[in-house]
């Protein structure tokens, strides 16, 4: 019997013992949403950071927005730093889950007014773009065109989630101009949805677009467009169309109870600095926030880039967004079930 | 004449059709899976253009799939160990337990087994939130714990049935104490049954990835999570690649057991 | 899952803390870490935002969510009538088979069954994709015009999860058959019946427990499933383990989540004692 109550007593003790040293590594995280994006990320914005600083960083992800929620609520706090979409971080901002970031006025100087908030700064920017197969034959050039099926036959690729993009594109192809977009009609734009509904092929991950389109299984879709230049850039037969472009920030921002809330400011504070974001829009084709890394690209990274195409580009209106994200997202995936 | 194969006659064509059928279709993926991993292509075009050793050799000379690996190793080992331990005090108390409460503590003791891991996994997420286990080692261990548990008892319990528990009777009624009784007579007789206990709780943990994703942090990704985040991210074939080795380990493993197994005969 | 015996051991009595007392670590560390939090999380269902039965009103009065419902319950059908239907074969081939034909098939079926879940699942995704292998090959023997839509459909779910479904089939299966007292089927045959006779009368009642019992693990196993159907499955069919990741991950609705949950926990919990009561009937061999 000794044994048996010493044994337990050891089961007990064991878990305890166990964890201490080895994995508890007090350091900053940032959080992003893994994949190639994210590796960028990590080399040109966290690696540097830890080389003029000392500070080291580790990195987690997928953002997972369930657990950002959740974190902030139970007060235990594992993120320092995330990476998050332009429309949850309004929305959390209101809903009182983020730190104020309280940025030196120094560090916005430069920055895209746009993608900047008491709560949020942008962490870069991309289009939501047309990408299309086939660019020496026929193919849609338009949000018209691509909504356009017996004309221009075959599948068609879209994001998968709530945000803004699809219901603009949407709308844009049923002629609603740009400038009326807001509030947005939903029944109009699910009903211009319905027409292509059985064409059309989610995505849920920048890569899944690319191998979708690489693999033939659709014929045009809407894209990031990072992801298509890297598609170009390995060999991939794909075109662009800019036009009516919907230019979309990604935010860093810190949730509330932090537990590295003034590293997190530091380490922002350095990401969004030119030189570092003009180093990640060159290895991504995304765009810098930080307007002066312009002058620090190369003209081939800078027309790759979204800025590029500014005179056809359309901003979503985030605060509408913010306000009605729960609401949609609702009738949204209700819409996708159907 | 069905239990008889030279007997079965017309039948035994379509047995053997079927069964055939049915291997080519296990067999397939873990094929396609082993070819991918040299594909050339990063998007997975199929027939490979060219052949590669590319991808393996990103998967050995990436720290993180090396860390993830010996992650996924330590908590399942410790789970195995946990595991065995705890479904064997379980399972003998099981045994003893008066017949009317049986099935209800075996039943208690299964739910983690048959109820849905997503639920599990999003309940302990916001329980270990609260108590500050999240993302350690002790955490992630706790939960496929959970999750081991069910496998160790039910294995255990299986080998107890097996076991004529006369013989322990009769060395306590020798004068023998019930502790030294079931040191000496009960457990190695139960050998076999903690073996597929140990085996079960450590793939019951090395193959899971629902309650790993949430327990997960930036020290702690199995190779699991490390699949999932990829999957859903990247698609790269360096997973065709970790797929190969995960498949050449377990099919080590089975001949190694196999070994063993004819061995002792 | 019937991998708790049946048979009883006869209680030997001890000392309370060396029988009951046995029970208690593990049944002291299933309530805090497993009983626990799954209450913390179902309470949600009533309480958040305001206390009440709403979210179930929303479960089960919604379009959307009722049709989950018959997804789920259509995708589980499926996965169990085929892992039956190939299973049953497979199994009664391995019991009888000489060695040297079933030996193989029994190592592929566990090599499969211990290849890691998500490089099984992975694997389906690039042979049902429209370039995939499958696709590609029906193209070149000029059987289909265009690719077949196989990815992201109800079917290439019940592919993937007929495939991690079958041993829990087959094994058990195989387990019995391989018990049948083989005089009887000499005794029918003698008496002049066919085998078509035998296979009716006495083959399939012999196993039907098994069979049952078998069928229903499968179904439980379906129900709560989420890797493969959020891997291979499409928006279209989605399945109540997804709806409740997708509530919790995205839509930020722990409410909802939680009283899906419920529901799927109670289905569940009815469905195994379907079950075990199947397995409590003893083997009857008629």
């Amino acid at each position: 019997m000794r044994r048996i109550v010493l044994t337990l007593a050891m089961m007990m003790a064991l878990p305890a013992v166990i964890p201490a040293a080895a994995y508890a590594v007090d350091a900053p995280v940032f959080t992003s949403w893994g994949g190639s994006t994210e590796a960028m990320q990590a080399r040109n914005w966290l690696e540097p950071f830890t080389k003029k600083t000392g500070i080291p960083v580790l990195k987690d992800g997928p953002t997972n927005y369930g657990k950002f929620q959740a974190m902030v609520e139970s007060g235990n706090v594992a993120w320092d730093v995330v990476d998050v979409e332009a429309d949850f971080a309004a929305k959390a901002a209101r809903d009182g889950l983020l730190e104020p970031l309280g940025l030196p006025a120094s560090d916005l100087m430069q920055i895209d007014p746009r993608f900047v908030s008491p709560y949020s700064v942008g962490s870069f920017y991309f289009s939501f773009v047309l990408g299309y197969a086939n660019p020496q034959g026929p193919h849609p050039a338009n949000w018209r065109e691509f909504f356009d099926i017996a004309h221009f036959p075959g599948k068609r690729a879209l994001y998968k989630f709530p945000s803004p993009g699809v219901l603009e594109i949407a709308l844009l192809a049923d002629g609603v101009p740009p400038d009326q977009l807001y509030p947005l009609d939903l029944d109009r734009a699910f009903r211009k949805l319905d027409t292509i509904k059985s064409a059309i092929r989610w995505w849920s991950s920048g890569a899944q677009s690319q191998q979708m389109m690489a693999a033939g299984s659709v014929t045009a879709g809407m894209f990031w467009n990072g992801r298509l230049r890297a598609l170009q850039e390995g060999g991939v037969d794909v075109g662009i169309s800019w036009e009516q472009n919907i230019t979309v920030a990604d935010m860093l921002v810190i949730p509330r109870g932090a537990r590295h809330a003034d590293v997190a400011r530091q380490l922002i504070g350095y990401a969004i600095s030119a030189a570092p974001q003009a180093a990640f829009a060159h290895m991504t084709g995304y765009a810098p926030i930080n307007l002066a890394s312009l002058a620090l690209m190369t003209p081939e990274d800078r027309m790759a880039a979204p800025q590029a195409h500014a005179d056809s580009h359309i901003d979503p209106d985030i605060a509408y967004w913010a306000a009605h994200h729960d609401e949609i997202a609702r009738r949204w995936y209700a819409w996708q079930a159907e | 004449m069905l239990l008889s194969f030279e007997n079965l006659g017309p039948w035994r064509i379509a047995l053997g059709i079927i069964a055939a059928l049915v291997t080519a279709f296990l067999v397939c993926p873990l094929v396609l899976i082993v070819m991918l991993s040299f594909d050339s292509s990063p998007w997975l075009v199929f027939p490979p253009p060219h052949w590669t050793l590319r991808w393996y050799r990103e998967l050995f000379t990436d720290p993180d799939w090396l860390g993830s690996f010996m992650v996924s190793l330590e908590v399942g080992l410790t789970v195995t160990v946990l595991s065995v331990l705890l479904g064997l005090i379980t399972a003998i108390g099981i045994s003893r337990t008066r017949t009317a409460w049986r099935p209800a503590c075996e039943t208690a003791f299964l739910m983690p087994m048959i109820l849905p891991v997503v639920v599990t996994a999003i309940a302990l997420y916001a329980f270990f939130l609260r108590i500050h286990l999240n993302g350690t080692f002790c955490g992630f261990v706790i939960a496929h714990l959970i999750l081991a548990l069910p496998f160790s008892v039910g294995a255990i319990l299986n080998g107890l049935a097996h076991i004529d528990p006369a013989i322990e009777n009769a060395a306590v009624l020798c004068g023998s104490s019930r502790t030294y009784a079931i040191m000496r007579i009960t457990l190695p007789s139960l050998r076999p049954a903690l073996f597929s206990a140990a085996i079960f709780s450590f793939l019951a943990s090395w193959d899971e990835v629902v309650v790993a994703i949430f327990m997960a942090s930036p020290s702690l990704q199995t190779v699991p999570v490390r699949i999932w985040g990829n999957l859903q991210q990247d698609l790269s074939p360096v997973i065709a690649a970790v797929s190969t080795v995960l498949i050449v380990l377990s099919g080590l493993f089975i001949f190694g057991a196999n070994f063993m197994k004819s061995e002792k005969k | 899952m019937s991998i708790f015996p049946t048979r009883r051991l006869r209680v030997a009595r001890g000392p309370w803390l060396e029988s009951y007392g046995l029970l208690l670590p593990g049944l002291i560390f299933l309530a805090v870490f497993f009983v626990i939090p799954l209450c913390l999380m179902l309470m949600l269902s009533f309480t958040v935002p305001s206390l009440g039965l709403e979210h179930y009103r929303t479960l089960f009065f919604t379009s959307a969510y009722r049709r989950i419902f018959a997804n789920t319950f259509l995708l589980a059908t499926l996965v169990t009538a085929v892992s039956l239907a190939l299973g049953l074969p497979v199994a009664w081939f391995l019991a009888i088979a000489p060695r040297r034909w079933s030996q193989p098939v029994q190592l592929v079926l566990i090599l499969s069954m211990w290849t890691n879940l998500l490089a099984r699942t992975y694997a389906w995704v690039v042979l049902l994709q429209d370039t995939g292998p499958i696709n590609q090959t029906l193209l070149a023997l000029h059987l289909i015009a265009e690719p077949l839509p196989l990815m992201n459909s109800l079917f290439a779910v019940t592919v993937g999860m007929t495939y991690i479904m079958l041993p829990f089939v087959v094994f058990p299966l195989r387990n019995r058959i391989a018990m049948l007292e083989p005089a009887l089927f000499q005794a029918a045959t003698l008496c002049g019946a066919s085998r078509m006779t035998s296979f009716r009368r006495i083959f399939l009642p012999a196993i039907a427990t098994t069979l049952g019992s078998a069928g229903v693990s499968v179904f439980v196993m379906s129900l709560g499933y989420y890797v493969t159907p959020s891997l291979l499955g499409s928006e279209s069919r989605m399945v109540l383990a997804e709806l409740i990741a997708q509530l919790v991950q995205s839509v930020l609705d722990w409410g909802l989540a939680g009283a899906a949950a419920l529901v799927l926990l109670v289905m569940t919990l009815f469905l195994y004692g379907v079950q075990r009561r199947l397995n409590r009937q003893p083997h009857t061999t008629p």
